[in-house]
């Protein structure tokens, strides 16, 4: 019975991760590398939006900024207007959510 | 009767760390009626606090260092003077300043000591009643520091300082120092996030940081002396040490004898620290252009988790030679255990005529690429006449301190016991007879079973 179960669950399991890998496959990824022109605190503080201008293609990119820790550094404004930042985001439903938000300087 | 005793202490003493973040500071009411007019306002109630900070580490980036090969007794080393190819500068020939405007006319400010609690002015190192006025205290101690304000800049004079926030609003209120205190400087050193040692204290990375734990729960501070451990990249050191046993763990924490049978020989951080990341090599003699038209070293770096350790047994004394900073030790001398540590391997140029190290100023190559003029800014910086530059490599060891993954991705049995363990048994000095027995199912087959049906 037990093998039967796990049995079921493995493939379950499978079925699960062929899914997801396929939506991560769709997904869109990109990355860039831009100062920021713009930085939007939601009222809730719970995101932000920031204008990225592509440093090398000189266009705007809006990303949408979700996770504690960045949004903590635009908080005490570790992160502002100006600084350069190097990005990785994923599209979803037409917006562009941040997976990695970093200054590019160091020391 | 004990029981109660050491409920007491457990209480007072957590009481203490709960004063610390919630309580209001005393000093709040006199801050707000008196201002702010850097230290002196808070030496009113902590007298002698900024002459005691200005003695510390964090103020003189150097110490006396007597663990490490071929450094002299009397005299005191660290981010100051060393030149290593992590960083291949130091405060001294990378000092901040305004870089030439590059090809598209662009400048900026760069240097080492950018890290360093002071406004520049009062530089690394400085004392007098002008460096005791010139301390940080908020940018550790306030809740509410406004990191804009903390930027290089041009004074009237030209003199490049460091902003600091001295607002009412950042004194009065103030806090208990957290992660994010400390990762303001330790965060992007080595030239970006993550990029010297590659650690994360999140949840996700951290047992200690999934437990809310802070820096300085392990790195307790007194009167501002932080304590280091024996990472053989870090030098200077305020005479304080920590490690994993003592205040916090004893030498035999497990529930299982076997695991615990192995303190003697294994240092915790090997099976609890499996992965770290951040830079795995660096080129300071050609730099890469960047977009924005500066350069930068050229570096191949790794996400934290992505660097698989080097094994190496440690006893707490480094060699230090122009090709080679890292770890001594032997199975045999009785003080050695086995550490992990991360490889990083750098190139830069050598003085063909001594096989020393060269060190480089940064700013002609962050704004022309050109890595020799950065060689003989240095050189000219220390009066060094006579040097003829040739690249070369140059390998270095990083300990593996933090990042301690969650104990269901400690190392278990197989992972160094199997044939194709993490550990080179041969190179760490173990016969063939031994290994056939350290490499033998026998020692660990049935527990592992036993594991593997109660889980399925
Ligand atoms: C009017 C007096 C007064 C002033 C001014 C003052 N403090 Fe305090 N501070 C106190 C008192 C009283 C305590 C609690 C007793 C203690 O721990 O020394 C305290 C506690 C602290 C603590 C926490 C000690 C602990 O272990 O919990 C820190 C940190 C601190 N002060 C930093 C500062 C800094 C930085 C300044 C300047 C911005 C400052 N104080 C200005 C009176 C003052
Ligand atoms: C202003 C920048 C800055 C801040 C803030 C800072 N550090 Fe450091 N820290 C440095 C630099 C630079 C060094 C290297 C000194 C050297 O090796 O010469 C260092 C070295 C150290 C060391 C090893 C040497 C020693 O002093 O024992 C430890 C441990 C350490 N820091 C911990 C901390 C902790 C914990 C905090 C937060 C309370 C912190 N640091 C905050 C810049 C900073
Ligand atoms: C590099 C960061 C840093 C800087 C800069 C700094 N401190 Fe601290 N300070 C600490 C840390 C960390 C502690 C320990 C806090 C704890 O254990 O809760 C501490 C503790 C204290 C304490 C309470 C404990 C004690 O030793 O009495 C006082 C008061 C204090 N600092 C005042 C100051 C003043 C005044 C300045 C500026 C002259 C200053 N600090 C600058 C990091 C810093
Ligand atoms: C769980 C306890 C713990 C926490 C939390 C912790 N450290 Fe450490 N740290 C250590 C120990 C232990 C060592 C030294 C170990 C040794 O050398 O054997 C160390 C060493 C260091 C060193 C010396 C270089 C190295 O990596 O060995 C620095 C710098 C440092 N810690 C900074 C920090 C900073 C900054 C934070 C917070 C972001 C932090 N530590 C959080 C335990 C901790
Ligand atoms: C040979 C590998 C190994 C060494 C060396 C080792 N550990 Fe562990 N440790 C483990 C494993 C595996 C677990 C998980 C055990 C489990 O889940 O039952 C563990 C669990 C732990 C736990 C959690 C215990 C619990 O019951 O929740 C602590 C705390 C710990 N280790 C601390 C240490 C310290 C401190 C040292 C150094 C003195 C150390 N370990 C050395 C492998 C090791
Ligand atoms: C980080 C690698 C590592 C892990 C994980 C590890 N061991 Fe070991 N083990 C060693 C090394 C190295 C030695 C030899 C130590 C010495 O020189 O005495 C050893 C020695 C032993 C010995 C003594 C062998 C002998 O004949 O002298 C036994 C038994 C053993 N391990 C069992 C285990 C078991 C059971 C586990 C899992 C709970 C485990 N080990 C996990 C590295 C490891």
């Amino acid at each position: 019975m037990k093998r039967v179960l796990s049995g079921v669950l493995v493939a379950a399991f499978m079925l699960v991760s062929v899914v997801m890998f396929s939506q991560t496959a769709q997904a869109d990824e990109g990355k860039i590398v831009g100062t920021i022109s713009k930085l939007v605190i939601s009222a809730d503080k719970k995101s932000a939006t920031v204008v990225l201008k592509d440093i090398k293609s000189g266009e705007d990119l809006t990303v949408l900024i979700t996770d504690d820790l960045t949004l903590d550094k635009f908080n005490d404004k570790r992160i502002v207007e100006g600084d350069e930042i190097r990005c990785k985001y994923e599209k979803d439903g037409g917006k562009n959510s941040s997976k990695m938000f970093k200054k590019t300087a160091g020391c | 009767m004990i029981k109660k005793i050491v409920f007491f202490t457990f209480a007072v003493s957590f009481a203490g760390v709960c004063y610390g973040q919630a309580a209001e500071h005393p000093g709040k009411e006199y801050i707000l009626k008196n201002g702010y007019q850097g230290p002196k306002t808070c030496e009113v109630c902590h007298p002698g606090k900024a002459k005691e900070f200005i003695g510390t580490v964090h103020w003189t980036h150097a110490s006396k260092v007597d663990n490490v090969d071929n450094v002299k007794p009397n005299e005191v080393y660290g981010m100051k003077n060393r030149n290593y190819t992590m960083c291949n500068g130091n405060d001294i020939v990378n000092n901040l300043k305004e870089v030439p405007a590059n090809d598209k006319g662009k400048t900026k400010f760069s240097g080492c000591n950018s890290c360093h609690p002071g406004d520049h002015a009062s530089d690394v190192g400085s004392t007098g009643p002008a460096a005791e006025a010139a301390i940080d205290c908020l940018l550790c101690h306030s809740v509410k520091y406004d990191f804009s304000k903390r930027k290089p800049m041009k004074r009237n004079d030209g003199v490049v300082i460091i902003g600091q926030d001295r607002s009412v609003e950042a004194a009065a209120n103030l806090g208990r120092p957290s992660n994010k205190t400390c990762m303001t400087c330790h965060e992007a050193a080595g030239g970006g996030v993550y990029v010297k040692r590659g650690f994360e204290m999140t949840a996700a990375a951290d047992a200690h940081a999934a437990k809310k734990m802070v820096c300085i729960d392990c790195h307790v501070v007194k009167n501002h002396r932080i304590p280091t451990g024996f990472d053989p990249n870090n030098w200077a050191h305020d005479g304080l040490r920590l490690s994993c046993v003592g205040s916090c763990h004893t030498e035999k924490p497990h529930k299982d004898a076997q695991i615990d049978n192995h303190s003697s020989k294994i240092a915790c951080q090997t099976c609890h620290i499996p992965k770290t990341g951040g830079a795995t090599a660096k080129d300071f003699t050609v730099w890469t252009k960047l977009d924005n038209g500066f350069y930068e070293p050229s570096t191949l770096k790794k996400e934290v988790n992505e660097t698989t350790p080097i094994y190496a047994w440690y006893n707490q004394t480094v060699a230090n030679r122009p090709d080679f900073i890292g770890p001594k030790g032997s199975r045999i001398d009785g003080k050695s255990k086995i550490y992990p540590f991360k490889v990083f391997q750098g190139k830069a140029y050598y003085n063909k005529k001594t096989g020393e190290l060269l060190s480089m100023d940064f700013a002609p190559p962050s704004s022309t690429g050109d890595t020799l003029a950065g060689v003989a800014s240095a050189a000219k910086i220390l009066g060094i006449k006579e040097y003829e530059p040739v690249p070369g490599w140059q390998t270095i060891y990083f300990s593996s301190n933090h990042q301690v993954a969650p104990k269901k991705r400690a190392l278990s049995c197989a992972n160094c016991h199997a044939p194709n363990g993490i550990l080179n048994f041969k190179e760490l000095g173990y016969s063939n007879e031994e290994i056939k027995n350290l490499t033998n199912p026998e020692l660990y087959f049935q527990r592992l079973l036993k594991k593997q049906i109660e889980e399925e």
